[in-house]
């Protein structure tokens, strides 16, 4: 976010960068940042809800995992969001598992 | 803010040759370069800034050893960097670790990665590995360390290649590409070669995806095998990296590289990505001209993790979230 405007920015994180950047004009980086991420929490929501876990965005920057108890923990980036929802779950998150994609299995 | 400094992690097996090609390149760029080292050497240039790093592994609870910080790296690279910004316009431009003989790269890449300063103020341009004609067939068959070095550099400088019990340079390619079957390799003894741009990652702008030698040559050694997913069709960005990145948060330590040019359906561009273990540098995006000809897909170093599994996982993950009606857009 930018300490002066307050105005969100794009995310730092590698997997933000879906296109380049307009470092003069940002607000399109912008806008298109949101629909990524908006897309990405949603397929993580539907990834985790099997290991009772779910997954929201936190301040248009991270995400919030919390799991059925109410317990939270914060992800500043996709990549830390695996290790927070291991932790909260107590499961193994393996790509290589066909169970990783159970959550996606219903519509 | 300043701009970055760029930066090369200069690796190498012992006697390689490293510290003579940091030479060539500190005589090419008088005054410009800022150098940490683990050990002294016989190097000690008087007009060169130097930072000494007594090499010191941090291992995180729980953690890899790619994910281990190097604390040494860590201070020595601030030093340098606050020196360097006091040099001015015209001071200190480029930075290079030379690491130790059996140094594993990849923690250095994930100390500069989890460091939010050493972000905003460092740059990596490239790791080089060198190895020399002399030594390499005989290096790359019995040191793992070496073997990891050529399977993580973005560049591997040949030395000695004059020399007379040097091998057959199409050998030495051979087992180089075993390892890491798209990395561009550089003689140092080549009139051409440009030590500047082999140090500075100028010699790799553009990313290849080309297959791994045939039969036994792809993963000759210590377990690393290389192959290459072809991803013909567009990726649909957000879902792609949920994949990738779960891939890397599991198999990371398993993942010695990955790196490729995929085309993101959003956008319609080429977008070339580059990872160590756990680590993924920030992606490159090109113009659909720049990559015209270059085939779409990944190129895998891998240990003790095969092919099969990860195109199965990548393919069944794609196909499953294909399927689900996600907010926004994957294709314009």
């Amino acid at each position: 976010m930018c300490e002066v405007c307050a105005i969100f920015g794009a995310g730092e994180h590698w997997s933000d960068f879906g296109r380049a950047r307009n470092e003069t004009f940002p607000f399109g980086d912008i806008r298109f940042y949101r629909q990524e991420r908006a897309r990405r929490l949603a397929l993580l929501g539907r990834l985790l809800a099997p290991l009772g876990v779910t997954v929201e965005d936190w301040d248009g920057e991270a995400a919030m995992v919390c799991d059925r108890q109410g317990r939270s923990r914060l992800a500043p980036t996709l990549a830390d969001v695996w290790d927070e929802a291991e932790r909260l779950s107590g499961a193994r998150i393996d790509p290589l598992d066909p169970a990783f994609t159970a959550g996606l299995a219903h519509v | 803010m300043s701009e970055p400094i760029g930066l090369t992690v200069l690796t190498g097996f012992l006697g390689s040759g490293k510290t003579t090609l940091l030479r060539r390149y500190l005589d090419a760029r008088p005054g410009r370069v800022g150098v940490v080292v683990n050990e002294y050497g016989e190097i000690g240039l008087d007009h060169v800034f130097f930072v000494h790093a007594a090499e010191h592994l941090e291992l995180m609870a729980e953690g890899c050893l790619c994910c281990a910080r190097r604390t040494d790296i860590a201070a020595a690279l601030h030093r340098l960097i606050r020196h360097a910004r006091g040099t001015g316009a015209g001071g200190i431009d480029s930075a290079v670790i030379e690491t130790s003989g059996i140094a594993d790269p990849a923690p250095i890449i994930a100390t500069i990665s989890q460091d939010p300063w050493l972000r905003n103020n460092v740059r990596l341009r490239a790791v080089v590995a060198v190895l020399d004609a002399v030594n390499a067939l005989d290096t790359l068959a019995r040191a793992p360390e070496a073997v990891r070095q050529v399977a993580m550099a973005d560049v591997v400088v040949v030395s000695k290649s004059d020399m007379r019990a040097a091998a057959d340079p199409a050998r030495l390619a051979a087992a180089i590409r075993a390892q890491a079957p798209d990395v561009p390799i550089l003689d140092a003894q080549d009139p051409g070669f440009d030590i500047a741009a082999a140090i500075e990652g100028r010699a790799n702008v553009a990313a290849r995806v080309v297959a791994p030698p045939a039969g036994d040559a792809a993963g000759a050694g210590h377990g690393t095998q290389s192959f290459v997913l072809r991803l013909d069709r567009a990726i649909d960005w957000p879902v792609f990296t949920v994949w990738l990145s779960a891939l890397l948060h599991r198999h990371g330590d398993r993942i010695l590289r990955v790196k490729g040019i995929v085309t993101v359906a959003s956008t319609g561009k080429p977008l070339v990505i580059h990872g160590v273990q756990h680590v993924m540098y920030p992606p490159v995006h090109l113009e659909p001209e720049d990559a015209r000809d270059q085939p779409r897909g990944l190129v895998f170093i891998t240990a003790g993790i095969g092919q099969a599994e990860i195109e199965a996982s990548l393919h069944r993950f794609l196909d499953a979230a294909g399927r689900v009606p996600l907010p926004g857009v994957a294709a314009s």
